[in-house]
């Protein structure tokens, strides 16, 4: 009558060898009359983790499935001590847990990334985004699969939704590589390893979660995800260039006609006035100007050609400042506090060339807020600064090497400098940078210590709600020009996007942080059922009577991760199974800062490993039918590779993760 | 009956999005807070309490519209690939042998827990004279209620699935990957999308 499939047959038969040992193991005869001894009530703990793992598998909602057996074996834990208070201190810890997840200072920074990661998806810059990059990568081997794992890199590190991330790049980028002539397996694992990416690279909710099962600072997590992170991204564009070089066929180079960047019509009559950038400007500015092109227009461009050359006399403006500062001021936080003043004040000049890009007013008013908010880290630089006054010391060689380098690079940037090139950045500058500065604010107030990662993840939430509000508000301005509609319509069109905006990110904020938080609640009781039962004991004996070298441990563990990350998700890995493996790393001299970080890593594979692998489901839904699932599969297996010589790496070399919390915190 | 089971949809719904906008408070006084310490020099003491209140309050009374939508994260292994009526069945028993103990368990702690809070008038001791924490106890009855309210409904809908073999419906609401609202964000139409498999098959014998 009912057919089962291979899956499920598999399925259930790891069910039936879990469900046949409990029911053998199982002290009924002590359990009925409640003469629980000790190792009875371990037996049952560990029992009772064989049990979750095949209700989990059955498919009912984790959270009640953990708040159900938690009641349950809790009270049975103390009934085995006084059956008269069992029920009334069951409903005691179980309310006291819940209260603490309520008031875990920690997960508070879970809801408030979310809204920021939904708020940045809205803003609806992926496609500028994407076009900028590809233009800017246009002369690299493979550029369009660089441009599509830069793109879902920094996309995906700012919103931290893998769906949207894959489901938008396979609509955008994968249409695109597969009419360039790109091979449909390596479009295909580009689009899914770059999508997972916002997984592992900070600020991630991963790292949060994480960090409050173990009790690891999810500061010191942050600093240190952040190298392993880039590292993998790096990783990927490596192997994507090297095989387009390697076997052009795969990745057939763009035609000279696809590399050229259109410019706009004034941008074409100033080209023809003069090959040099700088040269026609100045002149332009200074005689009587071009023919056809408004002055405004002119300042306007000479002002964008300024502005890495600001951006590079600021650099060794702060260089300046901390070589020559008393030698208590010059440690290394306030180091990276420069480099963070330094981003706001970019931010500022950046954003302030975006309205004059756009001629708007209401914007303005709009546009006051987010520069108050950037100068917040800013200003209290400059009160730091007074002391530093007392007695500059002369400049050090840093300054000097930041001054030559700086000036090197000034040189090579305008020497290279041309109209193509500055179509290029202002592009960026509309797309890449916004969304780089919100990321680098957002960490670097974290991980200099200047706000906890709450307070940076609502300024960055902040951030989102202006970025999303400026870009529909651009969007609806160029639509004007064919609707015709008045400026004041496109103002109360925007406004009613913008509140439907809010609305949407709120009510899905909403509902993943009441999945991944009422998940909190259930395990807050089934953990503490299980430390009850004195499960934790007897899984330390065992594994300590293993006699296991750290590497062994090590290896044994992320494996047992690895595969139960086919059936589970992340957050069930995490919430339910890191409590267990954290007791255990003190035993093996593991710093469970570095174990999270693998963790990580490990977990990230879990989303590109067939079966289950979330992102090649996301792509097959928008990619065109007869591109297979067995395809996109195959596709991501060497980007797979790529993640497991990462972890290989990360394990040899503990240093990619732990120099940077070291450098800040002196781990 | 498909009425009465919509309306305490509609409910959760409306409790859960209306608490939603506690992550816009939240995120405002926050950045609010941020600014306030930094550029006017002036923290407010009970800041952090109310940060806590406010994500406390959004995700607990959110519990119910999770639930409602099916947002509650589900080992989707092999559950995917049952029949309605088998789907239905194991709910059914895990809503009974799970769901009702574990939150009417809560519910009823969590009534005590907050009386006894609202007996004493209890002040958060975060700071000196922190502000008054009973509300905020009082989040865990209310939110556990509606939860367990919801968990009556989705046990109606399994019998209901098991009668007639189908799940009964559920009414809309936002998605985090709404494919057909990306594809239109993108002006990307189904037809482009087929026309690539030119590229797809190109070189290949069909």
């Amino acid at each position: 009558m009912i057919k089962l499939r291979r899956e499920q047959w598999f399925g259930f038969t790891i069910m039936a060898l879990i469900v046949i040992p409990v029911v053998a193991l199982t002290p009924w005869s002590n359990l009925l009359d409640a003469h629980l001894s000790k190792d009875d009530l371990g037996v049952l703990g560990l029992l009772m983790l064989a049990l979750i793992v095949v209700a989990i598998m059955l498919g009912f909602p984790t959270a009640f499935t953990l708040m159900g057996m938690g009641v349950f074996f809790a009270w049975l834990a103390y009934r085995s001590v006084n059956p008269k208070l069992a029920v009334n201190q069951v409903l005691d810890l179980f309310v006291q847990r819940t209260y603490g997840v309520m008031s875990n200072d920690v997960l508070i920074a879970i809801p408030l990334f979310l809204f920021m990661g939904y708020l940045v998806e809205r803003a609806q810059l992926i496609d500028r985004l994407f076009k900028s990059l590809h233009l800017a990568t246009a002369r690299v081997p493979g550029s369009l699969a660089v441009a599509t794992i830069v793109t879902c890199a920094i996309f995906a590190t700012a919103t931290g939704i893998v769906g949207a991330v894959v489901t938008l790049m396979g609509l955008l980028a994968f249409p695109a590589m597969l009419k360039a002539g790109y091979n449909v397996k390596v479009s295909a694992g580009a689009v899914t390893a770059g999508g997972c990416l916002g997984i592992l690279i900070p600020p991630s909710v991963l790292l949060i979660v994480y960090g409050a099962t173990a009790g690891v600072s999810v500061v010191q997590l942050y600093a240190g995800a952040f190298l392993p992170g880039f590292m993998l991204a790096f990783l990927y564009i490596g192997y994507v260039i090297v095989l387009a070089k390697w076997k052009p066929d795969l990745m057939p180079p763009l035609s000279a006609e696809e590399q050229r960047v259109p410019l706009p019509e004034r941008l074409q009559a100033l080209a023809a006035a003069g090959s040099g950038v700088l040269a026609t400007l100045s002149r332009a500015l200074a005689g009587r100007g071009v023919p056809g092109v408004p002055r405004r227009t002119v300042l306007m461009q000479f002002f964008v050609t300024l502005l890495p050359a600001l951006a590079i006399v600021a650099v060794i403006g702060t260089a300046y400042r901390l070589s020559t500062a008393p030698e208590a001021q010059a440690s290394a936080g306030s180091l990276v506090e420069a480099g963070g003043a330094l981003a706001a004040d970019t931010g500022e000049t950046e954003q302030s060339g975006l309205i004059g890009a756009e001629p708007a007013e209401p914007e303005q008013a709009q546009q006051a807020a987010p520069v108050e908010e950037q100068r917040a880290p800013a200003s209290e630089k400059t009160e730091a600064a007074p002391e530093a006054k007392a007695e500059r010391v002369p400049a050090g060689p840093f300054f000097y090497a930041v001054l030559a380098i700086g000036l090197a690079a000034l040189l090579l940037i305008y020497w290279l400098w041309n109209w193509e090139r500055l179509e290029v950045f202002k592009l960026l500058l509309t797309s890449f940078f916004p969304l780089a500065l919100l990321i680098l604010a957002v960490l670097g107030s974290i991980v200099v210590g200047l706000a906890t990662p709450a307070e940076a993840a609502a300024v960055g939430a902040f951030g989102g709600f202006i970025l999303a509000g400026i870009y529909r508000f651009i969007a609806h301005w160029r639509e004007r020009a064919q609707s015709g509609a008045s400026s004041g319509e496109v103002i109360s069109r925007t406004l009613k996007e913008f509140v439907r905006i809010i609305k949407e990110s709120s009510f899905l904020t909403a509902k993943t942080s009441a999945m991944v938080c009422w998940l909190f609640v259930g395990s807050g009781i089934f953990s503490a059922a299980f430390a009850l039962l004195g499960g934790q004991e007897l899984i330390e004996k065992w594994v300590l009577s293993l006699n296991m070298t750290p590497l062994q441990f090590m290896i044994l563990a992320q494996f047992i991760i690895f595969i139960l990350g086919w059936p589970l998700e992340w957050t069930e890995i995490i919430i339910i199974f890191m409590p267990i493996f954290i007791p255990l790393l003190p035993h093996f001299n593991i710093d469970p800062l570095f174990f999270g970080l693998l963790v990580a890593l490990n977990l990230q594979t879990a989303f590109l490993s067939p079966p289950v692998a979330m992102a090649a489901f996301y792509l097959k839904g928008v990619s065109p039918p007869h591109v297979t699932l067995n395809q996109i599969f195959a596709g991501m297996m060497p980007f797979m590779g790529i993640q497991i010589i990462a972890l290989v790496l990360l394990y040899t070399f503990p240093q990619i993760g732990l120099w940077l919390p070291s450098v800040f915190y002196g781990k | 009956m498909q009425k009465t089971l919509l309306f305490v949809d509609r409910v959760s719904t409306w409790v859960g999005q209306a608490f939603s906008f506690c992550i816009v408070l939240l995120t405002l006084h926050v950045s609010w807070e941020v600014f306030s310490r930094y550029a006017l020099d002036n923290p407010r003491a009970w800041a952090f309490d109310g940060m806590i209140m406010l994500y406390g309050t959004l995700f607990m009374m959110a519990g119910a519209y999770t639930l409602s939508k099916n947002g509650h994260v589900r080992g989707d292994v092999l559950y995917g690939f049952f029949e309605p009526r088998t789907q239905a069945t194991i709910d059914l028993i895990l809503y009974i042998v799970f769901f009702i103990p574990g939150v009417f368990a809560l519910t009823y702690a969590g009534y005590y827990y907050a009386a006894d809070s609202w007996r004493i008038l209890e002040t958060s001791n975060i700071t000196a004279e922190g502000p008054p924490i009973y509300p905020f106890k009082t989040v865990i009855p209310f939110a556990g209620g509606i939860l367990f309210l919801q968990g009556i409904v989705e046990i109606i809908r399994c019998v209901i699935c098991l009668k007639q073999g189908s799940w009964p419906s559920r009414e809309q609401d936002v998605e985090e990957v709404d494919v057909e609202k990306l594809k239109e964000e993108l002006h990307v139409k189904d037809e482009d999308i087929e026309k690539l498999d030119v590229y797809v098959t190109k070189g290949k014998p069909q």
